[in-house]
């Protein structure tokens, strides 16, 4: 029996791996401007720092969060 | 009206004249909080962090009407249910905003909105550890706070009552024995307050400040009501700091009873 892995996840929402499997590459994909310091992201659950954007892999499975300011008490 | 301003205090490296920090959420409109914020005098505001969609905006926007302020930013990490969503979320926080301040929340009860104390101290540590500044948000549980604040935090801050309840001080006893046992720490009451009173009040017990959200959101008129805070906590502040009368359990009139008129007189 064969399992089908577990697609990448955008924010909780399934996505394709971009041909460039890196996070920065993911999120100019999905339409980030990456230029724009109110973000930030964590890859299944840890904190990727900013400057390892364009360094950081990813593969099939892994679960990507983008946070940004909202209103908050 | 012209009240004569509480005395500075610090906080977090911070030295802030207003006592009252302020939560950015459920104000009828962006125009309203800015308004309001403006009158509350505040110099600190709360604010969250959430998904990001690009194709709904947001995110670049709110923050950059925040930041307008000129206020101090402490982001939370509220809705955070483990120890390690929340110190990763801090870690978010402190990239986005450029600076070490978290008011970290671990909640522990999805009904009460409880914080978990365990985990709340455990991240605590951490973060301390991280670097932060942290600011957590508690019960009044009095050796939860000590834990707290020996774990190095910048601030502990009890709940007076549950998030967005306002029903103001539910035990005011445990408040005032936090205020005794931990003269040394930074104290915010933060959530549970409804009214100007309830914020005079755990002012008068000597907290350093307190933290409100819903109470000026939500009021009719949210700009009227953060100025009521304002003067609430300022006034709270000054009796404070001017020492209270003691209680007591007879009268005891406040006119000379020397020369008293018709003193004896037999009618």
């Amino acid at each position: 029996m064969t399992t089908t892995p577990a697609p990448l996840s955008l924010n909780g929402q399934a996505c394709d791996l971009p041909a460039e499997a890196t996070l920065q590459a993911l999120l100019r994909q999905r339409g980030y401007d990456v230029d724009a310091a109110a973000f930030a992201c964590a890859v299944n659950g840890r904190f990727v720092p900013r400057s390892q954007w364009s360094l950081h892999a990813l593969g099939e499975g892994d679960r990507v969060d983008v946070v940004a300011p909202v209103t908050g008490g | 009206m012209d009240l004569h301003p509480p005395t500075p205090w610090t906080v977090a490296g911070a030295t802030l004249t207003s006592r009252m920090m302020l939560g950015t959420a459920l104000y009828p409109s962006p125009q309203a909080m800015a308004d309001a914020v403006s009158a509350s005098g505040t110099e600190v505001l709360t604010v969250g962090l959430r998904r990001l969609q690009p194709e709904l905006g947001g995110g670049e926007a709110f923050w950059q009407r925040v930041r307008a302020t000129g206020c101090h930013i402490l982001p939370n990490t509220a809705g955070c249910h483990s120890v390690d969503e929340a110190v990763t979320l801090a870690h978010m926080a402190r990239e986005i905003f450029g600076s070490p301040w978290i008011k970290l929340e671990v909640v522990g009860d999805d009904y009460t909105l409880q914080p978990d104390p365990f985990g709340t101290v455990e991240a605590a540590r951490t973060l301390v550890r991280d670097g932060f500044q942290v600011f957590a948000y508690t019960t009044d549980d009095l050796v939860v706070a000590q834990r707290l604040h020996e774990a190095g935090c910048a601030a502990v801050m009890p709940w007076a009552a549950p998030i967005g309840t306002g029903r103001g001080p539910l035990n005011p006893y445990a408040l005032a024995t936090l205020r005794a046992r931990l003269p040394d720490a930074v104290l915010v009451v933060d959530a549970g307050l409804g009214r100007p009173s309830h914020a005079a009040q755990v002012m008068e017990l000597g907290f350093d400040a307190v933290l409100l959200n819903t109470a000026v959101a939500q009021a009719g008129d949210p700009v009227r009501m953060a100025r009521a805070f304002a003067a609430a906590v300022t006034a709270g502040r000054l009796a404070f700091e001017a020492t209270p009368m003691a209680e007591r359990q007879t009268a005891q009139p406040s006119t000379p009873t020397v020369g008293q008129p018709f003193w004896h007189a037999v009618p």
